[in-house]
C-alpha cells in the first residue's frame, strides 16, 4: 500500500514537470509588450504614459518591462528572438543601431506606417521630429526607429568658481578650458579639480565629431560597412594629447570608472563642488540644475567644447530609440505603432524634456515650452537642442554606424584611462586601440554580414 | 594533417594498454586482456576531444602552438577514459562492491525506486549544469555572438590567443593576487573577531547579529555604498582622511590602490559569513580541553594553537574552499560598481570580470567561453590540491 501511495506521488511528480501551464483564460485586450533599459523614475514615466495609453484606447494593453541597462538589453532580446518570445517594441541605445539593423528582427518605422498621416485617430507628421535625429535613425534611406529620449553632450559649469577667477561666461573651446582652469585652480578658495567628464566611448565620439573627423571608414559606416576604424587620426591624437595635458597639469579630474557606470562618480564630483566644470550628457540638465539650486551656486549650460585650432563643425546625438519588431500580428502591430505615435506626441515630449533632460524630440514640443515661457525660466534646457540644430550634418555628425559597437567603446575608454594615468605615447595608444578594434569589426562582419 | 589521427591512436592504445596491463597484472588478472581493454580505451580517448574537433590542431597550416595544444587535448581525452576505466576493472577484478561499504541500512528493495527519486535532481543538473557545460565546450571553439547570422569554427584559436596575450596574463596574475588576498584577510580577521564575539559578554548576541549584517546585504547595494564612499573626489572616506591626516588617496584611481580598495570591500562582504561560521566551530571546542590546557598551565596563546585552531580545522579546510570560490567567482558585481570597466590600468579586471565582461556586454560569446574553461579549470586545480594537501590534516574531532 505504501509503496502505491509512493510510486503515485512520483508519478504525479513527474506529469506535472511535463505538463505546461495551464494556458490562461483568452484575452479580449491585444496585449503590447514594450522592453525599456531603464529601472528608475524614466521607467515610472513610461509606465504612467502606458497607463493613460491603455485608458485611452481600451482594445489594447501596454506593458512596459523595465531592464538593467542598454548593454544587457541587447542580450535578452538576442535571447528572446532565439525562444521566440520577442515583444513588440523594444528600446536601443545609439551604439547598438548596426546591431539592430544586422539582426533582421525590426521592421522600420516607415514601412509599418506606409503613407498614412493618422492611425487610431492620431495623427501622425514625421516632419515635426528634430531634424538629427531624424538624420541619424534613417537608415537606407528610410525611417527606421522611433525616437524617444534623445541627448547630446554638453557643459555645465559652477559659475560660482568662474566668476571668482575673473571669467563671466562657461569657456567654449579646448584652449579657453586650459586657461579658465589655470585661473580657477590659483583661487584661494580652488576647487579639488577644474573639470570633468565621465569617462564613456560617448565623449570621445562626441569630440571627434566636434571636429568633423569619421569614427569608422566608409563615411562612418553610413555610404557602406564600416570595415575599420577611422579615430587613430590627426583629430583623435589632438583629443588625447589634450586630456593628457589637462590630467598632467592637475585640471582633469579623473574618477578612474569607464563605460556605462562612470556617470555617478561626475555626478557626485560635481554635486559636491570639488570641480567647476562637468562635460556631461544633456540627459541629466534637469539634475545638474537642480545641484546647483541646493548646493547654493550657479549651475550654467553651454556647448560641448571643442578645439578652438580647428573649429565646432557640430555634435552628436546619443540615446535610445523604440525598434518595431517585424513579423507581428497585424492587431498587436497597429496597437504598437498606435502607441509609438502617443508616446511620442507634442505633450508627452515636452513633459518627458521637463522631467529629465533629454532634447524635445518633437518642434512642436518645444514651440509649446517657448510659447509657455519655459525656457526663459529654465534656460539650460535649450542649450542641448539648440547645439544640434546649429550642427552641420555631415558624415562625421550624423554619428558612426559600425558593429560590435560597445565593445570597441570599451577599447577606446581603456586608451583614454592609458593616456592619462602613464606616459604612454597617445599616438602609439590610438594605434594599438585601432588595431584591437578593427579585429572586434572584422569579426562581427564575418558573422553578421549578409 | 601534420600528425595522422591514426598515429594518434595508436599513441592513445599503446598507453591505454600499459596501463590497463599494470593494473590488470596487480589485480590479479590476465594482463593480455587488460592490454586488450586499454588499447581500445586509449584509442578511444585520443578522439574524444579531436573527433569534435576535427582533428584542426593538427592541420598542416596550424602554428606549433595549436599542435601543443592539441597534444594536451589528446592526452587529457586519453585520462578521461582509460583512468575511470582502470578504476572499475581495478574494482571488478578484486571483486569489489563499486558503491561505499556500510550502505546496507535503509537500501530500497529494487534499485529502480531510486530513479524517480534521482530524477528531479538528475533533470536540473542535466539542464542547468551538463548541458551548458557541454555548450560552453562547443561555444569556446567558435566566433560566435548571440543573435548573429552564422557562427565560424576557429578551432582553439579562442585559447592560443589567450596566451600570447600578454594582458591576459596579467589579468591572471592580478586574480591569483587579489583573490588569495581576500581569502587569507578575511578568514584571519574573521577569526579574530569570532574569537572576540564569544568572549561572554553583555549583549554578546546583539554584537553576533551585527558582525553577521554584512552578509545579508546585497552587493550591488553594497557596491554603491562603497562608491560614494570611496569616490576621490566627493567622497565621504577622502574628505576625512584629508580633514584628519592630510593626505587623500585614489582609492579607485591610482592602479596601486584600487585592487586593495576592491579586496577591503570583499573581504567586508564576505567576512560575516567567516565569522558566523567561526562562532559556531568556537562553540564546538570541548570546555574540558582548554580547562584542562589551562590547569597545565598553557598560556592563551598556546591553548589556541594547540587546542582551539586543530579543532577548528575542518572549519577552516571548509571556509578555505568556500572563500575561494567567492573570490574567484562572486566578486563580479563588488568590482563593477566599484571601479567600472574594470579599473584604472585594468588593475581590478580578474578572470571573472573579463569572462563577463566579453560575454555579457561585448557579447563575444566564444571568447568568454574559452576564457571561463581557463577560469574553471584553474579552480578546479587548485581545489584538488587544496583536498589532497591541506584536507589530509584536517582533524576531525576526538
Amino acid at each position: 500500500m505504501k509503496k502505491l501511495v509512493f510510486l503515485s506521488i512520483a508519478l504525479v511528480m513527474v506529469i506535472a514537470l511535463a505538463l505546461p501551464a495551464s494556458p490562461i483564460s483568452a484575452q479580449e485586450k491585444t496585449k503590447i509588450d514594450v522592453w525599456i533599459a531603464f529601472q528608475d523614475y524614466r521607467w515610472d514615466w513610461a509606465k504612467a504614459v502606458a497607463a493613460e495609453f491603455n485608458e485611452m484606447f481600451p482594445q489594447y494593453e501596454v506593458v512596459v518591462t523595465g531592464g538593467y541597462s542598454y548593454e544587457t538589453m541587447f542580450a535578452q532580446v538576442a535571447v528572446a528572438a532565439e525562444q521566440g518570445q520577442l515583444p513588440a517594441v523594444v528600446q536601443y541605445f545609439e551604439a547598438a543601431t548596426q546591431d539592430a539593423r544586422d539582426s533582421g528582427l525590426f521592421k522600420p518605422i516607415a514601412d509599418a506606417l506606409g503613407d498614412r498621416t493618422e492611425i487610431n485617430g492620431l495623427t501622425v507628421d514625421m516632419e515635426d521630429y528634430v531634424a538629427p535625429v531624424i538624420a541619424y535613425y534613417t537608415l537606407d534611406g528610410k525611417f527606421t526607429s522611433m525616437p524617444w529620449n534623445t541627448s547630446s553632450a554638453i557643459t555645465f559649469t559652477n559659475m560660482n568658481y568662474l566668476r571668482a577667477a575673473g571669467w563671466d561666461k562657461p569657456p567654449a573651446t579646448w584652449q579657453e578650458i586650459d586657461a579658465a582652469c589655470e585661473a580657477v585652480m590659483a583661487l584661494d578658495k580652488a576647487p579639488e579639480y577644474c573639470w570633468t567628464f565621465p569617462n564613456h566611448g560617448w565623449f570621445f565620439e562626441q569630440w571627434m565629431a566636434v571636429q568633423n573627423a569619421l569614427y569608422v571608414n566608409n563615411g562612418n559606416g553610413r555610404e557602406e560597412r564600416a570595415t575599420e576604424v577611422a579615430f587613430n587620426s590627426d583629430a583623435g591624437v589632438a583629443l588625447l594629447e589634450w586630456l593628457d595635458d589637462q590630467y598632467n597639469k592637475g585640471y582633469l579630474y579623473y574618477s578612474g570608472a569607464q563605460g556605462g557606470d562612470s556617470w555617478s562618480t561626475v555626478d557626485q564630483a560635481y554635486s559636491t563642488q570639488q570641480i567647476a566644470i562637468a562635460v556631461y550628457s544633456s540627459s541629466d540638465t534637469t539634475l545638474y540644475t537642480e545641484m546647483g539650486e541646493e548646493g547654493g551656486f550657479e549651475s550654467v549650460a553651454s556647448f560641448y567644447p571643442y578645439n578652438g585650432e580647428v573649429g565646432w563643425t557640430g555634435n552628436l546625438i546619443g540615446g535610445a530609440t523604440l525598434w518595431l519588431v517585424d513579423g507581428l500580428d497585424p492587431a498587436v502591430e497597429e496597437g504598437a505603432l498606435t502607441f509609438l505615435v502617443y508616446f511620442t506626441n507634442t505633450e508627452n515630449a515636452a513633459d518627458w524634456h521637463k522631467v529629465t533632460g533629454y532634447i524635445p524630440i518633437r518642434m512642436s514640443a518645444y514651440q509649446m515650452l517657448t510659447e509657455e515661457g519655459y525656457y526663459e525660466a529654465n534656460p539650460n534646457q535649450t542649450v542641448a537642442l539648440e547645439q544640434l540644430a546649429q550642427s552641420t550634418i555631415t558624415p562625421a555628425t550624423s554619428g558612426a554606424l559600425v558593429g560590435g559597437f560597445p565593445s570597441i567603446r570599451n577599447v577606446v575608454t581603456a586608451a583614454i584611462d592609458r593616456v592619462l594615468l602613464t606616459d604612454a605615447d597617445p599616438a602609439e595608444v590610438l594605434a594599438q586601440a585601432a588595431a584591437e578594434s578593427n579585429v572586434i569589426i572584422e569579426e562581427y562582419n564575418l558573422l553578421n554580414a549578409p | 594533417m601534420v600528425v595522422s589521427p591514426v598515429v594518434l591512436m595508436i599513441m592513445g592504445a599503446v598507453v591505454g594498454a600499459a596501463a590497463l596491463a599494470f593494473v590488470f597484472r596487480r589485480a590479479g588478472g590476465r594482463p593480455l586482456i587488460g592490454l586488450g581493454i586499454g588499447a581500445i580505451a586509449g584509442a578511444f580517448g585520443s578522439a574524444l576531444f579531436m573527433v569534435p574537433l576535427d582533428y584542426c590542431t593538427f592541420e598542416a597550416e596550424r602554428q606549433s602552438l595549436d599542435r601543443v595544444f592539441g597534444m594536451i587535448f589528446v592526452l587529457a581525452g586519453i585520462a578521461l577514459v582509460v583512468t575511470p576505466v582502470s578504476w572499475l576493472s581495478g574494482k571488478l577484478l578484486r571483486r569489489e562492491s563499486l558503491m561505499a561499504d556500510d550502505q546496507t541500512q535503509g537500501t530500497f528493495r529494487h534499485w529502480w525506486i531510486a530513479l524517480p527519486l534521482l530524477a528531479p535532481t538528475l533533470t536540473i543538473l542535466v539542464l542547468f549544469l551538463y548541458y551548458p557545460s557541454l555548450e560552453t565546450l562547443r561555444l569556446s571553439t567558435m566566433l560566435s555572438r548571440l543573435g548573429a547570422r552564422r557562427e565560424v569554427f576557429v578551432c582553439v584559436d579562442n585559447f592560443t590567443r589567450l596566451v600570447n596575450d600578454p594582458a591576459y596574463v596579467d589579468t591572471f596574475v592580478r586574480t591569483m593576487f587579489i583573490s588569495f588576498s581576500i581569502v587569507v584577510l578575511s578568514m584571519s580577521l574573521s577569526l579574530l573577531i569570532a574569537s572576540m564575539a564569544y568572549l561572554p559578554l553583555r549583549g554578546a548576541s546583539i554584537y553576533r547579529i551585527l558582525l553577521v549584517w554584512p552578509y545579508a546585504m546585497s552587493p550591488a547595494v553594497a557596491g554603491i555604498i562603497f562608491l560614494l564612499m570611496f569616490n576621490p573626489s566627493g567622497g565621504l572616506v577622502n574628505h576625512l582622511f584629508g580633514k584628519w591626516f592630510g593626505i587623500k588617496l585614489g582609492w579607485l584611481n591610482d592602479p596601486a590602490v584600487a585592487p586593495w580598495t576592491i579586496i577591503l570591500a570583499s573581504v567586508w562582504k564576505s567576512m560575516g559569513f567567516n565569522i558566523l561560521f567561526y562562532i559556531a566551530g568556537l562553540q564546538n571546542v570541548p570546555k574540558d580541553l582548554i580547562e584542562a590546557g589551562a590547569i597545565d598551565g598553557a598560556g592563551l596563546l598556546r591553548r589556541f594553537w594547540h587546542i582551539v585552531w586543530p579543532m577548528l580545522s575542518p572549519i577552516t579546510f571548509f571556509l578555505i574552499v568556500t572563500n575561494l570560490t567567492y573570490a574567484f567567482f562572486e566578486t563580479y558585481a563588488t568590482i563593477d560598481y566599484l571601479t567600472p570597466g574594470g579599473g584604472p590600468l585594468q588593475s581590478t579586471t580578474t578572470m571573472m570580470y573579463r569572462v563577463i565582461q566579453l560575454g555579457v556586454q561585448n557579447n563575444d560569446m566564444g571568447k568568454a567561453a574559452a576564457q571561463s574553461i581557463v577560469l574553471f579549470l584553474t579552480v578546479i586545480g587548485m581545489t584538488i590540491v587544496l583536498f589532497r594537501t591541506g584536507g589530509r590534516q584536517v582533524n576531525y574531532g576526538v
